[in-house]
């Protein structure tokens, strides 16, 4: 029996890992690695602090989570950062959003493993409960902010004396979007090919990649992105090793009909159980597609798929507990009751309208 | 000298106390290390970016992974 669950979770290891390695994991870490060095996160927050306007600081927080962050163990700092430099509530709880419910890392690997459709929902789902929780919180907690930001009517940043205006340069946008490409093209390009017309197509879109860096970049800044790049590397690949390995064993020991009742088709007690299975648990960046993958083999519905896609990261019981400590107890309830309520509503919603 | 890691434990964190540790005994300085976990305390610094590198109270580096000689610079000074 024992044999036969680690036999379970090395298949699944084989499965996932080799046929992803290269043409999708590889890609996305150069990626987040660029985004890191080349995208000026100063500047994002600089704004994001300064914005005056709701709206416009809300769609700036939900769009800058996508650069700013790119791994979990960073989002709690930025957030709350963000919120005791004079950010407004509901912009900061967007940050702590959607940076980990749709990031970039998590976001390829849901393509390359769940496809387009589900990538597609999971950005769209991300946003509107973004825009949802920062009306929440804004709304909910209007007073103590009127109290809270008065003081600073404008906020001041003494680390910084003028405005940083600088975000990218041409350079560094063109080798974003060809890494992109890389990205996309062996995964979408050649999706039904065999597996070395895939590995092909991302040998050449990565030669260009790094033809192109050469000749536009200094030595220097590639350095600084290939060091990034690894630091991703060491931090994500064990955990998603190790998350991937887990999945397989789980995938064995669940009853499929335990499954396919508790969590199949698109009720809302299905999107509930989805939503309350990742809001507690922990799921590092990605593992989480893996384990829904795993889930929908066994008969879960699309609609709690994506709710657990989006909590699962998103949401977790130790990252309940340090938003309290940082935001207080009020605003961790409030917060992670509104993502519950949401989570389910976009599971049904989806399972129900949209796939 | 007081350097001061600010970082919520993460691996980058742990590294950038690493180097710094190895940069001060390199540079034979005397200098009290500490490593602040405190979040409300590095919200307090209006440190955003974490790790963040801190000397005598005044950031020096936040938001990556400092190398050595990036170090050297600062603590130089």
């Amino acid at each position: 029996m024992l044999w036969e669950l680690i036999r379970a979770g090395l298949i699944a290891l084989q499965d996932y890992i080799a046929l992803h390695v290269v043409t999708c994991l590889i890609p996305a870490f150069l990626l987040a690695g660029a985004m890191v060095t080349f995208v000026s996160k100063e500047t994002i927050i600089y704004y994001l602090g300064a914005a005056a306007q709701k709206l416009k600081a809300f769609a700036l927080a939900a769009g800058g989570s996508f650069f700013v962050a790119a791994c979990s163990c960073t989002v709690i700092p930025v957030s709350s950062g963000l919120y005791y430099a004079g950010a407004a509530i509901g912009a900061a709880f967007i940050v702590l959003w959607v940076a980990p419910a749709a990031n970039i890392l998590a976001l390829t690997y849901t393509g390359a493993i769940l496809g387009s459709t589900m990538v597609l929902a999971r950005i769209f789902a991300a946003l509107v409960m973004a825009f949802v929780v920062g009306w929440v919180m804004t709304v909910v907690f209007r007073r103590e902010e009127q109290a809270r930001l008065q003081p600073v009517a404008a906020p001041s940043n003494p680390g910084q004396a003028t405005a940083p205006t600088h975000l990218m340069g041409r350079a560094d946008v063109i080798l974003l979007i060809l890494l992109v490409i890389s990205l996309l093209a062996p995964n979408y390009l050649a999706q039904k090919g065999p597996y070395w017309a895939k590995v092909l197509v991302w040998g050449i879109a990565t030669i260009i990649v790094f033809i192109y860096a050469f000749w536009a970049k200094p030595k220097e800044e590639l350095k600084r992105w290939m060091g990034e790049t690894w630091w991703f590397v060491r931090l994500i690949f064990p955990l998603l090793l190790v998350g991937v390995f887990v999945v397989g064993v789980i995938g064995k020991l669940l009853p499929e009909e335990w499954v396919r009742t508790a969590l199949g088709g698109s009720s809302v007690s299905a999107s509930f159980l989805a939503t309350i299975l990742g809001s507690v648990s922990y799921f590092a960046t990605m593992t989480e597609a893996p384990f829904v993958d795993t889930l929908m083999k066994l008969g879960m519905g699309p609609g709690p798929a994506l709710a657990l896609l989006l909590t699962g990261p998103g949401l977790s019981l130790p990252n309940w507990l340090a938003i309290a400590r940082v935001f207080g107890v009020k605003k961790a309830i409030v917060y992670v009751v509104t993502i519950i309520i949401l989570g389910t509503l976009v599971g049904w919603f989806a399972g129900n309208f949209l796939f | 000298m007081k350097i001061e890691i600010l970082g919520s434990g993460c691996p980058k964190c742990f590294e950038t106390e690493r180097r710094v540790q190895k940069v001060v005994q390199e540079l034979g300085l005397q200098a009290e290390v500490v490593h602040v976990y405190d979040l409300m305390e590095i919200a307090r610094r209006r440190v955003v970016l974490t790790p963040a590198v801190a000397v005598d109270g005044e950031v020096k580096i936040s938001g990556h992974v400092p190398t050595e000689d990036e170090l050297k610079a600062i603590l130089r000074e």
